[in-house]
């Protein structure tokens, strides 16, 4: 069936359109305005913005971290609303199954789960597969794992070091690879309670720098498309923007995506000796072309911190609200679940929230820094429409600013920043950027040959509203959403690479596996089999 | 060839997909219960029971929920048995049965080697065991042998507590000396290890008070601890439940959306007070029959052959891991896994079963 999408306000970055025209697609492709052609459904979006499906590159939506988080906070989550006919599930709040609603009604497609225990895959990917209608991926986690950190220990050649790297993001059927502070969950187990760039992880005598510096090298020679995706050390600490700005500089010039910078903007200024240093940091992303970073925005509501940063999260636990969590020391980097309150009456949150904006706003390349609030870290996905306004109009980050504790205001930059983000550069962070960050040829355009996952929103003054609830998302070319709401479900993807690498390290795994836990290695497998649908998953080309 | 019966009489498969759902859709407020399965089937089985708006519980829920509600209400610590068996040079056994519970523990804790991971790699491992079964205390060579009924579990826990915090316990002095050599292994472990079965019979408040101590010595040192899940699949079952309604068993779906309520659902009372009107009892690994009393609510059986009950609709289905491949939590890793089938048959799966059987619900309509 051929549709058309006639006469909306075309945004996409990637063919470099900003204009009003059309846009065709067929058998879930998009495709050229056909000579003279008829469309069999002719849609009108006059007044609407339209632009390919948005692309979440870090929202933690599946596994058993998150699942934790679940089952630890019933309290947070009650339901309130029934259904639609033939959507199961889809208000059950917290759910697989309304996290893919709530991502299609605001033109999300494809979403990015960064933090995937390779041992605990199988779980991660039955989570994804119960997400409807959008496209997933995950990232799975190395750099706390007793194999890489005796290879490196052993000085073994790059060529053994990337053969595991790619056989790990290769069989547990991952996107890339993820680096968790990095040798701070081992140090953790061996009870040391702060571990930054340069301190030593005790039984293996390496550095943090040294293991993401081998994993930074590793992703490159293995071909991943996506560069090493860092959670840096010491998130959350005043002062921490040392530690980023000397782990860019650690960063060899080679690609390397940091991970919810926010958490890391963070001076010693003023009476609390915490400020936002987000202008320093911004300006040495901006000279570091080779750095991409998402934001880990804050945004003031009760939510759940969920990571794989152990220590960080057990440091956390004093301040957890509801004052309750859970720490699981996992055979590498485990997880931590700690529920928070961001409240705007709080001077420290409130320099949070600040630091987050300055950096969107700072940064100058629309496709260097990405839009997430690290769900839910910093804040739920579903918060994303409002910060598509906050950062869309400089009005309403001074109405409110002017609720923010006076003193906090007095250590950030924001209320100097009057830059307002239009269309074209949220769809460029959101699309065409998240799309080349990935790999992905087949998304985040509007393209002839692109798939039609297109988003199409109402153009109004409420921004977030207009975000909030698309007026038509199709999937693959599938209607899913109309006026905001989902009006049925499709099965969506979990998107994988494959890498290259020598069936020696095979070998090598199993007497591994045989001989430190006397189980064959297979137990931690992937198979096809596992999951409810045969065709649950789809490759992406690694690169050459 | 698998088989169905009606009140003991065989009846064609079709027969009884069809009977099954007519019960099901023509209850006011249908349970689905036991949920003895493999994860497919739980995942088969939740999404009936949200299809028909009715309600669900596992068999074990006694058991899982006593480890899950001082999760959600106080906190917890947890590890893997590998993290275990490669690091921890301090373990303590909690409890009677524990063998019984996981019947390869030792094998997999390998407790009389010594850990390899850490700087305290190849350093003996210390073995305590609390209140151990007669038969199993001397399980463990070298094993600190602590006697205690399951009763007093909690109590010795408590005093253990005190004294590691310094607190002052009225205890004669020859026993105050042993408790404080025990505090002292505690404090003085590297990584430390609780394992634990709440279904031995520990209750939430004991588990609290391990978890307590866990929290207590983490303050100095590092401490965890390992559960040992409930029976008939009830740690991938959970996990399955949470990520598809966000809630643990003991929830229903009468509103149209899920409410988790542990008293509200649990599947004897719903039963037996008459509030659910029919039931699909699900027990697939061996058969294990529901603990209510009233016979006069309609009942389908799932479970393997040789369990139909005298009663009621029964459909046979395979033993997940043994007749057919099965995906279930693996106490061995802590995660999920496919395990491959030991004696393979052409018995249907529990959610080969309950989709046929969805397939002639039709959709229940919101209000």
């Amino acid at each position: 069936m051929l549709t058309v999408l006639r006469g909306g306000h075309v945004v996409d970055p990637a063919t470099g359109k900003d204009s009003v025209g059309d846009v065709w697609f067929e058998d879930g492709k998009i495709v050229a305005p056909p000579a003279g052609g008829k469309a069999d459904e002719d849609i009108d979006c006059s007044g609407h913005v339209v632009m390919a499906g948005a692309i979440d590159i870090h929202s933690h939506i599946a596994g058993g971290n998150v699942n934790t988080a679940r089952l630890l906070l019933p309290e947070l989550h009650r339901g309130i609303r029934a259904r639609l006919a033939n959507t199961p599930l889809s208000t059950a709040k917290w759910s697989t199954y309304e996290t893919g609603r709530l991502y299609a009604q605001m033109g999300f497609t494809t979403v990015i789960e960064p933090a995937m225990a390779p041992h605990h895959s199988l779980q991660t990917h039955l989570e994804l597969n119960d997400v409807p209608i959008i496209d997933k991926g995950a990232l799975t986690v190395l750099g706390n794992d007793d194999f890489l950190l005796r290879q490196i220990r052993a000085r073994e050649p790059e060529s053994a070091i990337n053969d595991y790297v790619a056989q790990t993001v290769g069989s547990v059927r991952s996107l890339g690879l993820k680096c968790i502070n990095p040798g701070g969950c081992e140090s953790f187990k061996e009870n040391m309670r702060a571990f930054g760039l340069d301190d030593e992880v005790p039984f293996y005598g390496l550095t943090s720098r040294q293991i993401f510096q081998t994993l930074q090298k590793a992703t490159q020679a293995v071909g991943i498309p996506h560069p090493l995706h860092l959670h840096m050390n010491n998130l959350g600490i005043a002062g921490n923007v040392q530690t980023a700005l000397d782990t860019i500089d650690a960063a060899q010039g080679l690609p390397m995506h940091l991970a919810h910078v926010q958490f890391y903007a963070y001076g010693k200024e003023g009476s609390n000796a915490f400020s936002s240093a987000a202008a320093v940091f911004a300006e040495k992303i901006n000279a570091n072309p080779n750095i991409t970073v998402d934001v880990g925005q804050v945004m003031f509501s009760q939510t759940v911190t969920i990571s794989s940063d152990v220590l960080k999260q057990f440091n956390s636990m004093p301040g957890g609200s509801p004052r309750k969590g859970a720490i699981f020391d996992g055979d590498a980097n485990g997880g931590g679940v700690v529920p928070y309150a961001y409240k705007i009456s709080n001077y420290y949150n409130a320099i949070q929230w600040a630091a987050g904006l300055e950096l969107f706003l700072l940064i100058k390349n629309p496709e260097q820094v990405f839009f997430t609030t690290d769900h839910p870290n910093g804040g739920p996905f579903t918060a994303y429409p409002e910060l598509f306004a906050l950062l869309m109009s400089a009005e309403l980050r001074a109405e409110m600013m002017s609720r923010l504790p006076a003193e906090a205001l007095e250590h950030t930059t924001l209320p100097s920043l009057k830059r307002e983000y239009n269309y074209y550069e949220i769809a460029q962070m959101s699309r065409s950027g998240a799309a080349k960050l990935f790999g992905f040829t087949d998304r985040g355009s509007l393209a002839p040959g692109a798939i039609a996952d297109i988003a199409v929103y109402k153009k109004s003054r409420d921004v977030a509203g207009m975000f909030r609830k698309a007026a038509y998302v199709y999937k693959d070319g599938d209607l899913v959403v109309k006026n905001g709401e989902v009006s049925h479900y499709k099965r969506g993807k979990t998107l994988h690479i494959a890498p290259r690498f020598d069936n020696n390290i095979n070998k090598r795994l199993d007497a591994y596996y045989a001989e430190l836990y006397g189980l064959p290695r297979g137990i931690f497998d992937v198979p096809d089999a596992a999951l409810p649908h045969k065709d649950a998953f789809a490759e992406v080309a690694c690169k050459e | 060839m698998s088989k169905a019966t009606l009140d003991g009489k065989a009846i064609a498969l079709d027969d009884a997909y069809r009977q099954a759902a007519s019960i099901l859709s023509g209850a006011k407020f249908p349970l689905v219960a036991g949920l003895g399965a493999d994860v497919p089937g739980a995942r088969a089985a939740i999404l009936l029971a949200e299809r028909l708006r009715g309600a669900f519980d596992h068999l074990a829920s006694r058991d899982l929920l006593a480890d899950l509600d001082v999760k959600r209400s106080f906190g917890m610590f947890t590890t893997t048995a590998n993290e275990a068996r490669v690091r921890a040079d301090v373990v303590i056994l909690v409890g009677p049965g524990l063998t019984k519970q996981w019947p390869g523990m030792l094998e997999r804790l390998a407790l009389e080697q010594a850990p390899v991971h850490g700087t305290h790699a190849g350093k003996p491992r210390q073995v305590i065991w609390l209140g151990p079964d007669a038969e199993e205390a001397k399980a463990v060579p070298g094993a600190r042998i602590i006697p205690a009924t399951l009763e007093e579990i909690s109590g010795v826990l408590a005093v253990w507590r005190a004294r590691v915090g310094g607190r002052r316990v009225n205890l004669e002095a020859a026993k105050l000396e042993l408790v404080d050599g025990l505090a002292q292994t505690l404090k003085d472990a590297k990584f430390g290890c609780f394992v634990w079965a709440s279904a031995v019979g520990l209750d939430a408040l004991a588990i609290e008070m391990m978890q307590a101590l866990v929290t207590d010595l983490n303050v100095t040192t590092r401490f965890t601890g390992l559960h040992i899940g409930a029976r008939a699949g009830a740690a991938g079952v959970t996990q399955a439940s949470g990520w598809m309604t966000g809630f643990p068993p003991r929830t229903g779906f009468g509103r149209g959306y899920p409410e988790h309520d542990p008293w509200r659902f649990e599947a004897s009372r719903l039963i037996d007070s008459g509030e659910a009107d029919a039931a699909m009892w699900i027990s697939a690994f061996d058969g294990e029959a529901p603990s209510w009393t009233r016979s006069d609510i309609p009942l389908i059986t799932l479970a393997p052959a040789g369990a139909a009950p005298a009663r009621g609709l029964f459909i046979e289905v395979g033993q997940p891991g043994v007749t057919h491949d099965a995906v279930l939590m693996a106490q061995e890793t802590g995660g999920m896994t496919l395990r491959t089938a030991t004696a393979p048959s052409d018995a249907p799966t529990v959610a080969q079963v309950i989709d046929a059987i969805m397939a002639q619900v039709s959709e229940v309509s919101p209000c």
